[in-house]
Parts: structure tokens; C-alpha cells; sequence
């Protein structure tokens, strides 16, 4: 079953075609993983989905539990509130904020706190904010962040702000997970690693994932099904093996006029 | 847990302690009337600053229009206390000077908070011009000439609970989801949507409150200095509370106590120098900008809390400040 569809999204910059009519597929519980050339259209394509910018055309349906639910034109807020979170490329997180304040400000549309009760701290701020806590001492040992949860996330080694950035997406209990190229400047070491945090996020936290990577050994290790976007076309799907051998994406990596 | 409620009862007897030290010092005498006149003047600065920390250091919106609140509060607390010259007339029209300055600043809020960075800062400014216009042409302001004879109805005790309670109100209000929420904005916008926080939403929540303490602070101006003028609200009267709030640490509450106090100490201080008051002023103001660019105290924030359970050598999971 299709959890989210989109058919034919377009998105112009003037005359630029960034995307142009894109239809692709997730379903429940899957790996996906979008790959193409740099300016494909790859990060073009995830600000369309949540919502960070606008579409020119097209539809994004996403399948719920009330029924399906048409996220182009929502605020990027309330599409996170329907479950589709996601990670940036130039990594984005609240770098003055601790680390558990982080994951928590990510968690605000799960609960809600009555003014009178935080201004004037009566005994259901307490509840609520020992309920928070506990998520978030969770999550921050999923994520092995424990150690540095006190600390200013913006003053993290690399490789850690990245797993805060997905520990951080994770917080906001989400349905879907759009990764932006996160193996993107990490030593082996730290890929092998962020391999396993992705295993993680479908096992333990039941998540589908959409991955945008250029490390082809991830990609081809991790994903089920993979689409490859050129120049803001969709020119081939398929699953890894079909992926290595399609001659369009051949010519669209290495060139036209490569005959394999 | 036992630390939280240990810190309550300790910011608590302090709060009552500096009561009575304020106290005993004038029955001895040696807090005069013109000390006293200082005290009350930082503590008004206190309420009025806190506020725009809240609006400026917590959710990032550079505002330059708190002196608009300010007059609300403070011409609603004039026309109505002329009516009910009494302790009740002065509470009710305290709440009525909110209720309209939360007004206010919804219908401001809406078009400006969009803004960003200095067209923020020009179009509030803007917005503190046209209610400081609006109320020198009314006939219920008396217009330019402003009102005078206000009843004298809050003295320093007064407006020390008053400090207490808005601190309080702050302090909890960005130790909770909601300053969870303006803080991520303040850190990155688009981060913040794509956790799911509605960034026009809780940026006006933190505009909003500002402005209720904002009307608290102007309120209490006036009936304390008993006569006010359009004219005290003017964009020289943002810009000192903005002073106050980049000096002491935006973002720091306890920056803004410290910044305060030190300004009215060496505002009253530097009284007798006369016309070179201003020049050593603004000389002191840059010196401190050049030597502790982020402010006096940065982001630091007294924890009695924090400190308890250094001490006691256990952690604990919930948020280590609690100020006040």
C-alpha cells in the first residue's frame, strides 16, 4: 500500500524546470533511496514534499489512518504534524540549544501544556514535562547521545551533529524520515555507523525512510527500490541491481554515447 | 525533585530578604528618597526590559516598539484612575492596559512578525510611532500636553512584588514548551517548521506577552512618577530598554537585572557631573561593548537549582535553571 503518492509535481524557478512531472511511490515500511547528478533536482524535490517550498503543480497525497490527506499547500508545520519529518543537507540544527532541548523543541505538537500551568508551574506542567523527559531520555539513548545531552548542539563534532539532526527528526514521532544526503562528509568509520542508525530508525522505530546519498555503496546496501532523477526528470526506478545495469542512468552519471 | 522545590524556598526567602534589607535600610535612613526614586526606576526597567528580552533574546524578533506598549499601559492606568482615584482603580485599569496592549499586539504582530532582522526593528518601530500619535490627538489623552495628577498609588513595595511576578512569569514561560518552541525559531526558522512549530503562531505568543509586561511596566510609570506626556514614549524610550536588554546578555534575564541596575546606579550617579553625564554614559555603554561584546553576563543565568545540585553531587533530568 502506497503511504504517500505524488504525481506529476512540477516546480519552475523561472524557466528552469528543478522538477518536472515527478510521480513516484512509497510505501509502508520501505527504504527508498533518490540518487542523480548534483542539480538534479534531489533537494528541490524533499522541500517540495514537507512543505519548504511551494509546487507550481502536481499532487502529494499522503495515506493516513482518517483517510488520504493532500499535503501541497500546507504550512511545513503542520505537514511535519502529519508525519513526514525530515534532515538538511548543510546541517540545521538549534546550535545554541542543548541537545535534549533540541530533540524536545521537536517534540511541541505532541502534547499540549496549558499557559496557566507553565506560568504559574502547577502540579500538570510537572507531568507533562517529567512524560517529555522521559521520551527524550529514551531517544537519547537510542541515538547514544547521552553523554553530550547537556551540551550546545552546535559545538558537536560533525559526525555527532548529524546523529543529533536525525535523533532530532525522530523526536517529532514521525511516519516517514527524509534524509538529505547524511553520510555527507563522514570518515568511513562514521558512514558504517550512520548505516546502522538508519537500520535502527525501520526496525526499532518502524519508520519508512527516503534517503538522498551519493555513496553509492550505501545506497546500494541499504535501499530496496531507488529512483534516479536527472536534470529534474524521473529517468529510471527500480531496485539496486536494476539501478547498476539501466543504460539512461549510465549515460546520465558517466555521459551520453556509453554503450555498456 | 527535592532540588526544584530547595530552589523554590530559597529564591522565595531571598525575595522576602531583599524586601526587608530595602525596608530596614530607609527606616534607618540610610535609602533616601532619591535613592529610593532610583531603586524604583531600575525596578520599572527591570519589568519593562525582561519583557523585551523575552520578545528579542528567547524568540529572536528584533522589535523596537516596547515603548508603545509601554504607553498603553500607562495612559490606560491615567484615564482610569482619574475616575477611581484607589488602590482597585489602579489593579483594574492595570488589567485593562494589558488586555488592550495584548490587543495591540496581535493586530501589529500579524503583518510585522513575517519580518525579519532590521525591517522587524523599523516596521514596529513604525507601529510604537503611530499609538504614540494616535494618543496625542485623542481629547480622553489631553493630546500633547499629556496628563498630570495621577494619584500616587504604587510606592516601592509595589512595584518590588511587581518585578517578582513578571520575572516569575517570564522565567517559567521560556522554561516550558512554549520557550522550547521560540527559542527553536530564534535558532532556525525553517528547522523549527519542519519539527512541526507554527513559527507565526509562537512568535506572537512571545509578542503578546511582552507587550502585557510592557503595559505592567507602564502602568506602574505612572503612578508612580504621576505625570505623563506622549512624548516619554517616543523611540528614545525603546531604544534605552533595548540598552538595557543587549548589555546585560540577550537572552539572560539575569543580564537584564545586572544591565538595570548598573544603568540606573550610574545613571543617578553620574547626575552631579551635569552636562557630561550624557559623554561618560555613552563612553561607559561603549566601553562595555567593546570589552564583553555578547553583553555583560552572555547567555549565563543564576541557577540556584544548578548550584544545589552541584553540590549534592546528583544530576537531575529535568531543566537546570530556574531564576526568581
Amino acid at each position: 500500500m502506497a503511504l504517500l503518492t505524488v504525481t506529476k509535481l512540477s516546480k519552475q524557478f523561472g524557466g528552469l524546470d528543478a522538477v518536472a512531472d515527478v510521480d513516484m511511490h512509497v510505501d509502508a515500511g520501505e527504504l527508498v533511496a533518490l540518487i542523480g547528478p548534483n542539480g538534479a533536482g534531489k533537494t528541490t524535490l524533499f522541500n517540495l514534499l514537507t512543505g519548504v517550498t511551494p509546487a507550481t503543480s502536481g499532487k502529494v497525497t499522503l495515506t493516513t489512518a482518517s483517510g488520504k490527506v493532500a499535503l501541497l499547500g500546507k504550512r511545513p508545520s503542520d505537514i511535519a504534524k502529519l508525519g513526514l519529518a525530515r534532515t538538511f543537507q548543510n546541517i540545521r540544527l538549534f546550535s545554541k540549544l542543548s541537545v535534549r532541548d533540541n530533540l524536545q523543541a521537536a517534540m511541541t505538537h505532541r502534547y499540549h501544556e496549558n499557559f496557566f500551568a507553565e506560568i504559574l508551574r502547577l502540579p500538570a506542567y510537572y507531568k507533562k514535562e517529567a512524560l517529555v523527559g522521559g521520551w527524550t531520555d529514551a531517544l537519547l539513548r537510542e541515538f547514544d547521545l547521552t553523554a553530550v545531552a547537556d551540551l550546545d548542539a552546535g559545538n558537536l563534532p560533525y559526525g555527532t551533529q548529524r546523529r543529533v539532526e536525525i535523533a532530532r527528526a525522530a523526536a517529532t514521532a514521525p511516519r516517514i524520515i527524509f534524509l538529505d544526503e547524511p553520510a555527507a562528509g563522514m570518515n568511513p568509520e562514521e558512514t558504517a555507523g550512520l548505516r546502522e542508525l538508519i537500520e535502527k530508525l525501520r526496525t526499532d522505530f518502524q519508520l519508512t525512510v527516503v534517503l538522498i546519498e551519493h555513496d553509492m555503496s550505501l545506497v546500494m546496501n541499504l535501499a530496496e527500490r531507488i529512483y534516479v532523477l536527472d536534470h529534474g526528470k524521473m529517468i529510471a526506478e527500480g531496485t539496486p541491481a536494476q539501478i547498476q545495469k539501466d543504460p539512461a542512468v549510465i549515460a546520465a552519471y558517466l555521459g551520453g554515447g556509453v554503450h555498456a | 525533585m527535592q532540588a526544584k522545590w530547595k530552589a523554590a524556598l530559597i529564591w522565595l526567602v531571598l525575595a522576602v530578604a531583599g524586601f526587608y534589607l530595602i525596608n530596614e535600610l530607609i527606616v534607618v535612613g540610610v535609602i533616601n528618597a532619591f535613592i529610593e526614586n532610583m531603586l524604583v526606576t531600575i525596578g520599572i526597567n527591570i519589568i519593562l526590559a525582561t519583557g523585551l528580552n523575552l520578545i528579542i533574546g528567547f524568540s529572536g524578533q528584533f522589535s523596537l516598539g516596547h515603548a508603545g506598549f509601554m504607553a498603553i499601559g500607562a495612559y490606560a492606568t491615567a484615564i482610569i484612575t482619574q475616575q477611581i482615584s484607589n488602590t482597585l482603580g489602579f489593579y483594574l485599569s492595570l488589567g485593562v492596559g494589558m488586555v488592550i496592549a495584548m490587543l495591540v499586539a496581535v493586530v501589529i504582530g500579524i503583518p510585522t512578525l513575517r519580518l525579519r532582522g532590521d525591517y522587524l526593528a523599523i516596521a514596529t518601530m513604525g507601529a510604537a510611532e503611530i499609538i504614540r500619535v494616535v494618543i496625542n490627538n485623542l481629547k480622553i489623552t489631553n493630546g500633547a500636553a499629556g496628563m498630570y495628577n495621577i494619584p500616587a498609588l504604587a510606592n516601592w513595595p509595589t512595584v518590588y512584588v511587581f518585578v517578582c511576578l513578571t520575572t516569575l512569569m517570564i522565567v517559567n514561560f521560556a522554561r516550558s514548551r512554549a520557550g522550547r518552541a521560540i527559542q527553536a525559531i530564534r535558532e532556525d526558522e525553517i528547522a523549527a517548521e519542519a519539527v512541526g512549530i507554527n513559527p507565526t503562531k509562537w512568535k506572537l505568543a512571545a509578542f503578546v506577552m511582552g507587550a502585557a509586561t510592557a503595559a505592567i511596566g507602564g502602568s506602574l510609570h505612572a503612578v508612580y512618577i504621576q505625570t505623563i506626556a506622549p512624548s516619554d514614549f517616543g523611540i528614545m524610550q525603546s531604544i534605552s530598554l533595548l540598552i538595557i536588554v543587549v548589555l546585560g546578555g540577550v537572552g539572560s534575564i539575569t543580564g537584564t537585572f545586572v544591565a538595570a541596575i548598573v544603568l540606573g546606579v550610574l545613571d543617578t550617579a553620574l547626575q552631579q557631573f551635569g552636562a557630561l553625564r550624557m559623554v561618560i554614559y555613552a563612553l561607559a555603554l561603549i566601553l562595555i561593548m567593546v570589552f564583553k561584546p555578547s553583553g555583560l553576563l552572555g547567555r549565563y543565568e543564576v541557577s540556584i537549582k544548578g548550584l544545589l545540585e552541584r553540590k549534592g553531587g546528583h544530576h537531575g533530568t529535568t531543566d537546570s535553571h530556574e531564576v526568581e
